[in-house]
Parts: C-alpha cells; structure tokens; sequence
C-alpha cells in the first residue's frame, strides 16, 4: 500500500476506503476503484496467469481488459478479467492454468518441448488413426483448461430492457465526449457508452502536452458539460458488444442486456496499442505503453523501477516523461526510427537527458532467475526485422512497448464497413460504414487531439441536421499533419522463437509462417489453422502481427492480406446475459381452474393448457382414461373445447369466401346447418380442418384445429386481400368458450339447462346449429360428432365459461355426468376413424390419400388447392390411410410412426394406435401403398422394440359403423 | 362504498368472470358490484386506499377485465359511428374521449375499439350493442360488431414509472414524451399480441392493454415480475375511479 | 434487429412480423397450363434484385407488401394490397390488374 504514488496519482481509487482480498491465498491490500490487477501489481504480484498452451509465466499487458494475459479464477466464475474486474473485500481470486501450483506449473515444461508442438499439431497429432481424438481429448483438454465452472452456483438474475434515443455514442474518450456533446442540442436525446466504470478514455493517463497537464483540464470541462446537459445519457462500465441492423445495439451492463434502437450511431471506439514482437516479449513486466500510464495516473502504481521504452513513435516519450515523472528511472529509450520526426513532447524528453537510442530494437528480453523481465538485449536495425549480429543488455524490469496501434474497428466492420491498410504509412482506414453510422476519433485514424474534437464535432452536427434538430453549415474538421503512431514492422523474429503473436494461444513468429507453409495462405485459413486470434481477446493484439507476417510470408501487401472477420459479440458475453429473463406465452381456457380442482393432468398444446385426463388415485393412468372412455360411450361426458379456433365470416361474399378456402361447398349450405370444412393449401396438402356453420345467410362461424387457428386465420385475410370479397373476417377463438357434451344421456341433461330450443332430434337433428340460451348464458349450439356419440357442443362467451361448466355439471350428476380430456378424446374419435390434421396427415397428405374425396366439392369454379389436386387425381396413387387391427391384443402396442413392412422393406407408417376400451381391440391408423390397402389384407408393424406385429386391414369406422349413434 | 359492503361481494357471484378472479383472491381483494359487474375494489393493505392511490400514481396494475367495452369492423363502420353522434379520430391508432367520458380508439381504417369509462358514466358501450343488435344482425351493411368483452381482457398500467416497466416488456418506445395522450399501439408485450392505449388519469399516466383474453393470467404475472424492482402493485379500481375524478 | 415500416402501425422491428411469400398473382385454375400451375405453387423466382413480398404485421393481422432488394436486404417501400388487388375479384376469370 505504500508503494502508492501520491495524488493526482490514482484518480480512480479511494484512499479512504481500503479492501482486503485474497490471491492465492494470500492476503492483499488494494483500495476501492482498484482491479484485481493493479491491486496485485501495487502488492508487487507480478506473475498473474499462466498461458493457455506452454503455461508460460504472464502478467500485465494493456490494463484495460483487452487481452487473456489477466484470466483469474473466482469462486463463482472463471476467466475473469483481473484488469478489469473490482476488488470486493474477501473476494478470493486464484490463477488458471496451472499444475501444483501459480509459481511452481509443471505445465511449463511443455515450453521446452514447443518444438515438438507445431502449428496444426492437434489435428496432425491426434486426429489420426480415427477414434484417436476421443482418447486424447480428455487428457488435452484438462490440459488446456480454462477455469473451473461452479456447477453449485445459483444462477444470478439476468434481465432484459428495451431502450431508445436519437443518437448513440459509443466510447467515452475524448471524441465520444465531445460527439454527445455537439449533439445533444434540440430534442436529441443521446446515449453515451463506455466499457470503462469512467468516462474520458486516454484524457485519464495519456500525455497530451509536454507538461502533462493539459488533459485533465479538458476531461474536467467536458465532464462538467455532459453532466450539465439534460439530453446526455452516461452508460458507463457498459459495453456494446454488437451493431446489428438499423442501429440496433446490444449493451451489456451488469446482469441486464439493454436493446438499444437509435437512429444514429457514432463509434468513438479508439484504437488499441498494439505489441512488438521480439523473444520472450511476453513476460511480466513487458507490457503496453498505455498499460505504464493506466497504473500511474488510474491507480497510482508504479509499473516498475527501471524502465526501458521501446517505441515506434512520439508516443513512448510521453510514456518515458509521465514514468520519469512518477520517480521510474528512464534506463532508454529504444526508438526503430532512425530518424524520428519529434514533437514537442519528445523533444522535451530529449531535453530531460534521457539516454536515446534510434534506428535500434530490443531483440530479446531476459528473466534471470525470476518471474519476471530483468533485461533486455538491444540491437541495431540493419534493415526490416533484421538486427545486428550483437547488442547490448540493459538491466531493466519495466519494458513499455509503443509501437502503433488498432483502430477498435469491430463494430464498424460488424456493420458492414471495409478496413483496408496502408503499407506505405502503416495507417488503417474504415470505409463504407451503412448511413447512420458514423466515426470519430481515433477509430478513424486521428491522433492529434484538436483533431479527433473538431471531428467529433462535426460528425455530430452532421447527425443532427439529418435528425432535423439543427441545420448548421458544416466546416470541413481539422486534419493536422502528425507523423503516423504505427510502425510498419515491429516484428523481430528470434533463432530460439518465443516471440509470440498471440498470446492467448501461444503463437510465434514461427507458427503463422509454418502455417503459410503448410498451405493455408488465406488469412482466413491461416485463423482457423493456427487458431490465432481465436482466444478470448479475439485477435485484438494478433491480427495486425499476423496479417504482416502472413503477407511478407507469401509475397503480399499486407493490404492485400487483409484481416480476418469481426464477429459479435465484441467482448466475452456470459450466457446468462441471453438467456435472461425470457416470455414463454401460456393461453388458459375459462374453466382451467376447474379442470384443476377435478384432478386433471394438464397437458400443453402449443400455447394452451389442456386437460389430458382426470388422475383418480385408485387407478392408473390407463385405467383413468379407458373410464373417461366408457362414461362417454355408455352415458355421458363434457369436454371442454374452448381451445378450438373460432372464426366469424360475416358479409353477403361469406359463402363465396369459403367456397374458395375450404374444399367443400358451401354457398348452399343451409341456415341453421354446420358443414364439414377441410383445408388444402396450393400444393394440396391438407393444412386444416374444422366445421363451417351457418347462422344466417351472411354469417358463418367456422371452427379450427386448436394448433392451426392462427395460421388459418391470418390465411384467410391474406386470401381475402387478395380476392377482395365483401365478408368481414374475425378470429373469435379466444372469446368463446367451448364444452362438448357427448353420450347417449346428453340431450336428457341439456334438457336441464336449455330451454328455449327444441332439442329433439327432429327439431334439431345431427349437423344442426342453433343459438339459444344455456343456464341463461347466451349460446351456440352445435350437434357436430368428434368422439361419435349424440352430442352438443356448446360455445358461450368467455368470461362465462366457468359458470357453464358449473351448471352443465350439476345438472348431469344425476346421470353421472363426467368431465373427459383429451387422451380419452383422441381414443374415442379413433374408434370413429376420424382423423387428426398433423397427426394422420403429414407434408405431403392430399385429401385422396386420406380418404377424404367426399368432402371435395367439383361442382364449384375452383378452391385453393383445386388446380393441384385435380392434377394428382390424374397421378395413380402411392398410399393410403387405412384402418388397421392387430391380430394378436397381446403383442407390444405399435406407436406413432412406427414402419409398416412389407417383404423387410418399409412400405408405409402408422400414424394413430390405441387400445380401444370400448371394441376391446388395438387399432389404429396407418398409410401403407394401395396394393395391401384393401379390407381384409395384411399387413407387418415393427413395434417397439423391433418386434414384427401382424396386422388387418379394417373397415373404418371402427365403431359403429353406420353412424347411428350420432344421430340419435 | 364501505368495507363491509365490499368484503362480502365474491367475484363467483357473477356468471360473467374476469379471467383474473382467482389471482385477485389470492391477493384477499376485496370485491365491488357496480351494475352487473364485479370488480376489484382494493387490495387489503396497511392505509387502504390511500395507499392504493399512491402506489397508482407510481406504478399500478389495474384488471378492467369486467367493465364494459366492444368494437366494430367494416368499411360502413367510421360513418355509422360519427352518425350516432362519436368523435371518430382521423388518424388510425389514435384514441379519443368522447364527450360521454367513453374511450373510442381508431385500429385501422375499418375498425374501431370503445371503451367504457372507469367512472360507470357513460352506457355507450351498451347502447352502441345494442343498437348493433337490432340493426345489423344481418350483415349486409359492412358494420360488424366485435365480442371484445370476451376476446380480450382489460388492464391498466398506471403511474410516472410506468414507462419503464414497458421498457422491459415492449419493443415500443412509450415513454411519455413519444407515447403521448391519446397514442395507441398494436404491438406485442411480453411475446403477445396487444393494443396498447394512452389514457391519462387526469395527472397520472395511464395505459391501458388489450390482450388476448386466454393469456391473462400469463400477462398479469409478467407485469408484476417486471414491476418489482420499482414497486408496482396491484391497485383496485377505487383507487383509479379516485384518480379519474379529482381535477 | 432490422425495422419493417407497416403502412398502418409504422417502423417496428422485424420479430412483429410474419412473412407471407413473394407476391405472386394466381393463375387462373381452370384455364392454365399443368406447367404454368406447377411453377407458380412450386417453384420460386429467387430473383437478385427488387422483389415483392407480403409481410403481415402480426399483432395486428395486417398484411401488406413490400418491395425489397434481395441483395442488399434494403427495402424500398411498402404498401397496401388495393395498390394491386384494385377490385373485387368477384369470377375466376378475373386476374389483378397490376403485375410487377
């Protein structure tokens, strides 16, 4: 703690509160505002991690959660990111990657053996003989493991929210500052993002001026207006990890992904310092130049005491004055140019007397007995990567690397933007962004300051003309010529190697080389082959290394080369943040709660809860259903159909209309008659079913499948924007409430209840509707059939449901009345060999092959599946649903889609099988080819467990063939 | 109305139940009888209504399921209406209060939605169906009446935090200042369809949503989930009525 | 999420619609070619460029059309059926006036 630099030192820590965690089991002092990291580097822990591959010793690199070199442990998670997540106290925070222990790894003994662990050495290692991969993995990946899951972990709760303005700003540096700024005139509401808990990006650490004063007085202004200004929204410690289209952007903040839809996107994103390539350029101690600066001016550690600063630009004596400044002795300052083009800020370090060298390059950095560097070898530049035979070691245990940087172009290239590269200056470019998104700042290539605001103030102005808010004439922004940061080739390859490109997995120079030669030049290939730029930071640090390499390599630019894809989500995402808070709809008929109070077992059928049967603790399951079965056959049973769909067709056209939908016709169905209603689509499938009934001569209520009323629904309207007819069309499913009271007692018990219809069977015989009143409830009466028995189906408006069902019930207790569900159902309507639209029929079902030519009318002009089915009846037909029964009762009962054989071939599938209580026979439905589909033939079902089944071919119906019972 | 009037009124004394009936018992609702209808009164808490009233000027969820409402279709359906003397907006998804006190809201060209006030002052509602009843039955005028008592059930978000509730429901930007009085939105909540409509409270904001009556249950429990990190509750009608009556 | 603008409810996202097809007139059932019947119920256009298809805006069961360019995923406008569907199609003879 007392290794802390005074203030202004520290800007984000809080002397006053301090906190006491553990790493490694040891005990750590940090302070509130500190990382795991920088508590630990102020405590002078160094060695962090170990690598993903050779376990080699890691530390430090960008300060700025950008890069794997800071995967901890915690007890709840894994890979947590020491640069940027906060102490808490009696947080317990350990190392990965490691055998025995952080400081004594086993593992790193691989690193002596690296060469026998080449690129592509997985798949040319493991993958062969066959099946061998199985047997290694296990091994490799404990190896390579990344963290411990916590598989008694509670999960915390994640959420969901939706949020809008105008414009987004994403990244709070100077450029997004003064973007949300400019644009927040007028009404434009803005939002400003920034993945740092702080706003003002490098104003916090960066050495603007050779004084070092000059950011902090423009990050107080800027912070003073944006607070000021009611139309800024601050989103800090928030990360927008995606740019999807329309400006639709994902921030992830917390345990909540907000939904972000804006008009107008600026990406202030900046750049990211990219490392120099060189032996051994990995270990603690070697790290970014901004990474020095974050731990002096954000936390108020001192990266080191003796510092060398290798730089490719102006930058490194900023870095070299702020740690001279915070008492690190300057050892040098090693400088690839060999003839820099200084700015002010260097020529100030120059007058310090600081020890210069230009035109050299550290070659290798060494770590005598310790963990971390202690020297480094510097060598004379002959020529591009190449060094002189000799150099000399300079003692040093801080190496700060400035060699250029990255525009963060992630979410640019998400949308759509190109990047392309300059050779000549090293620079990128980002072009072709979508309209409405736009670029400020260092993203785009601008280093000078005045520059990257006059930008940012213009790109703003120009968003809130288009917006309409302001109509300003815009200036062309400032561009000040300043010598490019990025040097072309701060690549140094090594005899021994270990000068690793990516360090999340562990590549060198070697390996992006080797990969080129092994065939794989395409930039792309040269990813997925060596895996480089596929670790947690996601080629952030490699991809500019190993685009210049793979073009050297094979004779390219590396414009030409290109980089590999950016994909979201920009940062690591945990699952939860998806899999937060999510709708599963539920749809609940009127009289759910009774079926519950009666025991139901409740089934879902799509959205809808419906009773599969009611459980009596004294029988099974079977036996339950098989009663429900009896009852309905032998006396009488209520079902609640409320989930069927309920169209209303009103208008003088309501014939016409469905006279084109369904198959049948309809345009002389009498008033006061249902009609069958069978729906094909263009192909001639059947799609649907139902029944059309007609209560005058412009209204018809039509019913559908619970499953397909949507669909029919939103058809229907589709047809009618297209015909234009003049009926009305009313998706009522959800605003009536349906029982069907079935069996040969249920006309004595509505008897009870209904009293201003005739309901005898003369007055209102089968396939007649009516409307009358039910226990007073104002209803639709309906004699249609499903289960086959005399029956009523009774549909009264919702809300009443209830009070119904009550009413139906109490009058049939005297005849024993029961409520039935929908096993019991599906048993029943089999016996009568009525099908099931989605069950019995598939993609492919016309209504020929299920036995339904009597429902399609050829009297009328067309339907809209006439044309095709019309041509299939040219066609022989290949199959048939028939009826079958099993042979011998005793054999295993064949399921659904179960084969039908024929001489060991499949010839056909069942689609329905029961056991029916009431015939005391196993029937069922199945398609099978026309040759065995004639009563009286037999047929071969693999049942369960392959067992062979015979089979009969049956006339259907089962039961009651004649259809006398339903018309009682 | 007192306590012991509204402590013995059951919602199951009515054939015609909110889909919601059960929850309000599960939350010891007292229950009012207005008419025929029967409705929340308040919820039983600590300062009774005026408590209620607080929480609806912050953030309430209200079940109008039982009041009155319907709607009409067809292309005869905007004429008929402005000849029964209604203020028919112009623009389609706009609402407007009618002098009556009842709520006519515009759908599309060709349908309309009204709804009955929460005060019980206007019989719109019951004389425009049965007008409908007596007059176009036989659908040969291009006006079709709609069971919108039955097809959808009634709630009210209300208070200033009601937008952020939305925010964690509704893809739709209905803060205040975007979702103004009077604005109504098709759109889906909580992965269902639904009409959401701008009706202030005299000071209060107030949404009301039409959704499908089938998912109400499901509806109602998202729109609690979401309130709980601000507080909301369910508040009775009183408390609403309360706020609908002081200027 | 893209935006669909609805020419009733307006800009919404994408997930409150439910696709209906590219636009396609019917031919006449009785009267066309067994070819012509097959290629417009099985075979699709797939064409690069501008195409019209109908859009339903689910919550509210409107549907309309809207001309999109498959290539670049940009749609240029939408728009109701009566733009094309301009009368009742009352005999099977009759086909919609308008064609792309």
């Amino acid at each position: 703690m007392k290794s802390r630099l005074p203030a202004p030192y520290g800007r984000l820590i809080n002397r006053q509160k301090p906190i006491q965690f553990t790493f490694e089991n040891r005990i750590i002092h940090g302070f509130s505002g500190d990382t795991i990291a920088s508590a630990l580097m102020a405590d002078k822990q160094y060695l962090l991690s170990r690598s993903f591959k050779y376990h080699r010793p890691r530390g430090i690199l960008t300060m700025a959660g950008q890069d794997a070199n800071t995967l901890v442990q915690l007890p709840s998670s894994p890979n947590v990111l020491a640069d940027k997540q906060a102490i808490e106290d009696g947080m317990q925070v350990t190392g990965q990657n490691y055998t025995g222990s952080l400081i004594r790894d086993w593992g790193a003994l691989l690193g002596v053996f690296s060469r026998f662990l080449p690129v592509g050495f997985y798949y040319k290692a493991f993958f062969k003989p066959r099946g061998m991969w199985e047997k290694w993995a296990p091994l490799i990946r404990k190896k390579a493991g990344l963290g411990v899951i916590d598989q008694s972990l509670k999960p915390a709760y994640h959420d969901k929210q939706y949020k809008f303005f105008d414009v987004a700003v994403i990244g709070g540096g100077p450029a997004g500052m003064q973007a949300a700024l400019s644009a927040a005139v007028g009404a434009t509401e803005v939002l400003l993002v920034d993945e740092n808990p702080y706003l003002g990006g490098a104003l916090n650490y960066s050495r603007f001026d050779s004084d070092g004063l000059y950011a902090s007085g423009l990050l107080q202004q800027l912070l003073n207006d944006i607070a000021a200004n009611p139309n800024i929204t601050v989103m800090t410690d928030a990360v927008c990890n995606g740019w999807f289209a329309d400006n639709w952007l994902p921030i992830v903040k917390g345990n909540r992904l907000f939904k972000v839809r804006v008009a107008h996107t600026i990406l202030c994103t900046g750049a990211l310092e990219q490392p120099a390539l060189f032996h051994n350029n990995d270990l603690p101690g070697v790290m970014m130049s901004s990474a020095a600066q974050r731990l002096l001016h954000l936390y108020g550690v001192k990266p080191g005491s003796k510092a060398v600063i290798l730089t490719g630009n102006n930058e490194g004596y900023g870095t070299a004055l702020d740690l001279q400044d915070a008492g690190v002795t300057i050892q040098a300052i090693i400088d690839l140019r060999k003839n820099p083009d200084y700015d002010d800020i260097a020529i100030t370090a120059v007058k310090k007397g600081m020890r210069i060298e230009t035109g050299q390059a550290v070659y290798a950095a060494q770590h005598q007995g310790s963990m971390r560097i202690t020297s480094v070898e510097v060598r004379k530049l002959i020529s591009q990567g190449i060094c002189s035979d000799h150099g000399e070691i300079i003692a040093c245990d801080l190496l700060c690397m400035s060699v250029g940087y990255t525009p963060a172009y992630q979410l640019a290239c998400q949308a759509g933007a190109q990047l392309s590269y300059d050779d000549a200056s090293a620079m990128f470019t980002i072009t072709n962004c979508p309209d409405k998104l736009h670029l400020a700042g260092s993203v785009n290539s601008l280093w000078a300051l005045k520059d990257v605001l006059s930008e940012a103030t213009n790109v703003a102005h120009q968003v809130t003309n288009e917006l309409g808010t302001t109509d300003l004439v815009l200036e062309s922004p400032i561009r000040s010529s300043i010598p490019s940061p990025n040097h072309p080739w701060p690549i140094f390859a090594h005899p021994e190697g270990k000068e690793f490109v990516d360090f999340d997995e562990d590549l060198t120079i070697a390996d992006i080389i080797n990969a080129t030669g092994d065939g794989y030049e395409h930039i792309q290939l040269v990813k997925r082959y060596s895996t480089c730029g596929m670790g947690p930071s996601q080629g952030r640090h490699s991809a500019l290394a190993a685009a210049r390499i793979v073009a050297a390599a094979t004779n390219r630019t590396v414009a030409d080369t290109g980089v590999t894809t950016a994909r979201p989500p920009f940062s690591a995402e945990q699952l939860g943040q998806s899999a937060g808070r999510s709708f599963y709809p539920a749809r609940r008929s009127n009289i759910h709660y009774r079926h519950l109070e009666a025991g139901a077992q409740m089934l879902q059928a799509g959205a809808w809860y419906r009773p599969a049967f009611y459980a009596n603790k004294n029988l099974s399951t079977q036996d339950c259903i098989n009663h429900e079965v009896a009852n309905v056959r032998s006396n009488v049973g209520l079902v609640d159909v409320s989930t069927l769909g309920g169209l209303e067709l009103r208008g003088p056209d309501a014939g016409e209309f469905l006279n084109r939908f369904y198959t049948f016709g309809f345009i002389k169905q009498p008033v006061g008659k249902a009609r069958y209603a069978l729906l094909t689509n263009e192909a001639g499938v059947v799609i649907d079913d139902g029944v059309a009934c007609r209560f005058n001569k412009n209204h018809f209520y039509v019913t559908a499948t619970t499953g397909g009323a949507d669909s029919v629904y939103q058809s229907m309207l589709k047809w009618n924007a297209q015909w234009q007819l003049d009926v009305d069309i009313a998706n009522v499913t959800s605003a009536y409430c349906g029982v069907n009271i079935a069996g040969p007692n249920a006309r004595k018990v509505l008897e009870k209840v209904c009293f201003d219809i005739d309901l005898s069977a003369q007055a209102f015989p089968y396939m007649g509707v009516r409307c009358g009143l039910v226990a007073t409830i104002p209803a639709r009466l309906l004699r249609v059939g499903f289960v086959g028995e005399l029956g009523y189906e009774i549909h009264v408006p919702q809300q009443y449901g209830e009070a119904l069902w009550d009413a139906i019930l109490d009058a049939g207790e005297e005849y024993s009345l029961k409520p039935f569900g929908i096993e019991a159902q599906r048993i029943l309507r089999l016996e009568k060999g009525h099908i099931i639209v989605g069950q019995d029929t598939d993609a492919m079902s016309n209504p020929n092959e299920v036995q339904m030519s009597w429902a399609v009318s050829r009297q009328k002009p067309f339907f809209i599946g006439s044309r095709t089915i019309s041509e299939l009846e040219k066609q022989p037909v290949s199959r048939t649903l028939v009826g079958f029964q099993i042979d011998d009762k005793s054999a295993p009962i064949p399921q659904e889609s179960h084969l039908v054989l024929s001489e060991n071939q499949m010839v056909g599938r069942v689609t329905s099988c029961c056991y029916s209580p009431t015939l005391e026979e196993v029937i069922g439905l199945a398609y099978v080819p026309p040759e065995i589909a004639s009563e009286g033939d037999s047929i071969i079902i693999k049942s369960t467990n392959g067992v062979l089944v015979a089979a009969t071919v049956t006339k259907v119906p089962f039961y009651d063939p004649d259809a006398k019972r339903q018309e009682l | 109305m007192t306590k012991q009037e509204t402590n013995i009124i059951a919602p199951t004394l009515a054939t015609r139940r909110s889909p919601l009936y059960r929850r309000h018992l599960q939350y010891q609702a007292h229950f009012k009888q207005v008419g025929d209808n029967i409705v929340v009164d308040s919820y039983p808490n600590e300062g009774a209504i005026n408590d209620e009233i607080e929480i609806a000027k912050s953030m309430g969820l209200c079940d109008l399921s039982t009041l009155d409402r319907t709607g009409f279709k067809g292309v005869g359906t905007p004429q008929w209406l402005a000849s029964q003397s209604f203020k028919v907006p112009v623009l389609a998804n706009t609402a407007e209060e009618q002098s009556s006190q009842s709520l006519l809201i515009k759908l599309s060209a060709q349908e309309i939605l009204v709804l009955s006030d929460l005060l019980f002052l206007s019989e719109d509602v019951k004389r425009l169906y049965q007008k409908a009843v007596e007059n176009h039955q036989s659908y040969d005028q291009q006006i079709y009446n709609l069971p919108r008592n039955d097809s959808h059930c009634w709630l009210a978000v209300t208070g200033i935090n009601a937008t952020e509730l939305f925010s964690k429901l509704c893809a739709v930007d209905l803060r205040s200042h975007k979702f103004v009085q009077g604005a109504v939105a098709q759109t889906s909540l909580a992965k269902t369809n639904a009409i959401i409509i701008r009706h202030d409270l005299n000071k209060t904001p107030c949404f009301y949503i039409l959704s499908d009556i089938s998912g109400a249950e499901f509806l109602w429990d998202c729109l609690l989930d979401a309130m709980s990190e601000f507080h909301g509750a369910p508040v009775g009608l009183s408390a609403l009525q309360t706020l609908a009556s002081n200027q | 999420m893209k935006l669909l603008s609805c020419p009733l409810n307006g800009l919404r996202n994408i997930s409150e619609f439910t696709y209906g097809g590219e636009y396609h007139p019917t031919p006449d059932h009785q009267t066309t070619s067994s070819r012509d019947w097959a290629e417009h119920v099985f075979f699709h256009d797939n064409t690069a460029g501008i195409v019209i298809e109908w859009w339903c805006h689910t919550p509210s069961s409107f549907w309309f059309l809207a001309e999109r360019n498959t290539l670049t995923d940009e749609v240029v406008r939408t728009f109701t059926p009566d733009e094309l569907y301009t009368k009742s199609i009352i005999q099977h003879e009759t086909k919609p006036e308008t064609t792309p």
